[in-house]
């Protein structure tokens, strides 16, 4: 209910187009009149919750003799809603690829120095230059989360292919993911598309297998991660549609929840790092991209999370329990030959609508 | 007098208390539970209060939604009782309009209420900008913005309170001699105080659990519990916040049963 009500809210803001809170005032009257301009020691960071070390956060906060203020956000629709009003000053914000381009639209971001980054080098190739970001002049990548097919060994293996889902089998129970553009991607998937098309037929097909799927016995409803999560702990499920990264970090507590990418490939969200235009103290904000694009500290990241790095640097850092789990160190070919797909921005108009539509048919089934 | 009730229609009553409190009492009793994702039972434990206790963000936004609840509540009361009494008293030529405009807090969604407000501080701050001024979200704008909505229901629970009563108490009060302060300060505020009590018990609870408005109208490095806790649900709420629940419900069980006592009417009185 708060959710929608958020996003109600986003999108009531990105409507009033009349909005220039984001433009600083100097850019208005020409003369140096004071935007709160940071003292170098505060560096505030806008991010989702549980998602960077507390122990990294110290250090850097020792290293460099300032203060962290980390403030968390429950959705991307409810970060951008908030910077967009201009109540905040923040000088990092931790958006999904997806939204990196409405920010730039919406003025809220500065493009990177670069010089100031020396250890974006550390990036695998794979993630740099994406679409959502051609060149990465605003955003460098975080860390990111394939979407994968969840289980309990105790209670049932799944073969490595969305058919285990998406197939005519009827036996198994599932859940799938309460997000429009991760059920669709992965239904596109496994009818052998891209999670990003725009093509009317593709879409039918997807939205035709969907309607069979929601209909079988063993549908379980859609869920977020962690109600995922438990039902796999509880075996009340026999799979389950998931960010790798949330499933991951219950082994600690079962190692027989498990998480495969299935065959077909499958969607990835990429959470990137990005200096607000408005930012009090960029050059900090630029100090600590740097910190946590170092190869040990983004390792210590995914250590925490349990979620996958970008960084090839970090790798031979990870844990060795990380280092083994295929869901979260994907064939770097993957990458090249399409089967991993950042959910990228629609084009507005029918492509959106057609999501839309098929999203809401699915929902109120 | 006492009329026996009906044992189905008890059984319906104990049912509806069942499927009220039972979610409150699984999430007490999973605050003892050793698992860190609570799907099952793991064995008892007291750690996540330890953790609780140890995390600097969650004692700073507990003081911070204790001070935003205790002044807005203060604030709202006095301005509010003050409006209630307004609308009783007096007739004004505009009287349905202003009621409605009371009303109107209380039925226009939180989302609409905290981006109105978030735009309205965005356009106070151009302004000050201009100017040479700035200021950040904050302490500040929260409180004023809660002070906003709990106006409302100040107001409107004084109204009601003193509805059956006419304006010839305070005549009788002057015919007898009191001035207008002494016939406000014995009669008029004794008869509202429990509208007053109610309000501000309503206005405090409010501001503990409003989440929508606090997280639009609150700056960076300003959070309160509410906000604390909701933005934890992307990756699942850690059981420390459970523990933290169980705490917040054993707080509210102590002031309602303390209120509770304060309200009750004195015997032989």
């Amino acid at each position: 209910m708060k959710r929608a009500a958020l996003l109600a809210a986003a999108g009531l803001l990105l409507l009033t187009g009349c909005y220039r809170v984001q433009k600083p005032p100097q850019a208005q009257t020409g003369a140096a009149v004071p935007v709160t301009r940071g003292d170098g020691k505060t560096l505030r960071v806008f991010i989702w919750s549980e998602y960077i070390d507390p122990e990294l956060v110290k250090a850097f906060e020792k290293a460099n003799g300032v203060r962290v203020v980390l403030d968390t956000f429950e959705s991307n629709e409810a970060m951008l809603a908030k910077l967009q009003g201009g109540g905040a000053q923040y000088d990092i914000a931790v958006p999904s690829n997806y939204v990196v381009q409405t920010m730039v639209r919406a003025g809220l971001l500065q493009p990177l120095d670069k010089s100031q980054i020396p250890n974006l080098k550390n990036i695998a190739p794979g993630f740099l230059n994406a679409d959502y970001d051609p060149a990465n002049v605003y955003s460098v990548p975080y860390q990111y989360a394939a979407t994968g097919l969840a289980y309990n060994r105790e209670r049932y293996v799944p073969r490595d292919t969305w058919a285990e889902i998406f197939g005519p089998d009827d036996r198994r129970s599932f859940v799938l993911l309460d997000d429009p553009r991760e059920v669709i991607g992965a239904a596109l998937k496994f009818l052998g598309f891209s999670a990003n098309t725009t093509r009317v037929g593709e879409l039918r097909a997807a939205r035709d297998l969907l309607r069979r799927v929601v209909a079988k016995k063993g549908f379980q409803g859609f869920d977020g991660g962690p109600g995922t999560r438990n039902k796999l702990l509880a075996k009340t499920v026999d799979l389950g549609q998931i960010y790798v990264g949330d499933l991951l970090i219950a082994t600690e507590e079962d190692e027989n929840v498990q998480v495969l990418l299935p065959r077909q490939g499958t969607t990835i969200s990429m959470d990137t790092l990005v200096v607000l235009k408005r930012s009090p103290n960029p050059e900090l904000a630029h100090r600590f991209i740097d910190f946590i694009l170092d190869a040990e500290n983004g390792a210590q990241l995914s250590n925490y999370t349990y979620y996958a790095t970008p960084n090839a640097a970090a790798r031979p850092y990870l844990d060795d329990f990380l280092k083994d789990i295929p869901a979260l160190n994907p064939p770097a070919a993957w990458l090249t030959d399409g089967r991993l797909d950042f959910i990228g921005e629609l084009p507005a108009g029918r492509p959106q609508r057609l999501y839309d539509r098929i999203w809401t048919e699915l929902k109120s089934r | 007098m006492i009329r026996r009730t009906h044992p189905a229609l008890s059984a319906w009553a104990w049912l509806v208390y069942a499927f009220l409190y039972l979610p409150i009492i699984v999430l007490v009793v999973f605050s003892f539970n050793d698992s860190r994702f609570g799907a099952t039972w793991a064995g008892f434990t007291t750690k996540w209060y330890g953790v609780l206790f140890a995390r600097a963000d969650v004692r700073e936004a507990l003081v911070h939604t204790l001070e935003i609840a205790l002044i807005s509540t203060l604030v709202s009361t006095v301005l509010g009782t003050l409006v209630g009494l307004g609308l009783w008293r007096y007739t004004l030529r505009f009287r349905t309009a202003l009621t409605g405009l009371l009303v109107l807090p209380i039925v226009v969604p939180d989302v609409v209420m905290g981006v109105s407000l978030l735009m309205f501080y965005s356009f106070v701050r151009q302004g000050l900008e201009r100017a040479g001024w700035s200021f950040d979200n904050g302490f500040w704008t929260v409180l004023l913005a809660h002070v906003t909505f709990q106006i409302s229901y100040v107001a409107l629970t004084v109204r009601s309170r003193l509805a059956g009563y006419g304006p010839e108490l305070e005549e009788a009060a002057r015919d007898l001699g009191a001035s207008g302060w002494e016939s406000f300060r014995r009669i008029i505020l004794p008869l509202a105080m429990p509208g007053v009590l109610a309000g501000a018990l309503l206005a405090f609870t409010l501001s503990l659990d409003d989440f929508v408005v606090t997280y639009f109208t609150s700056g960076s490095g300003f959070s309160t519990l509410p906000v604390l806790i909701y933005t934890n649900v992307k990756r699942g709420v850690t059981p420390d916040i459970n523990a933290l629940s169980a705490l917040l419900v054993l707080v509210t069980v102590v002031a309602i049963v303390a209120a509770n006592a304060l309200l009750r009417p004195r015997r032989g009185a």
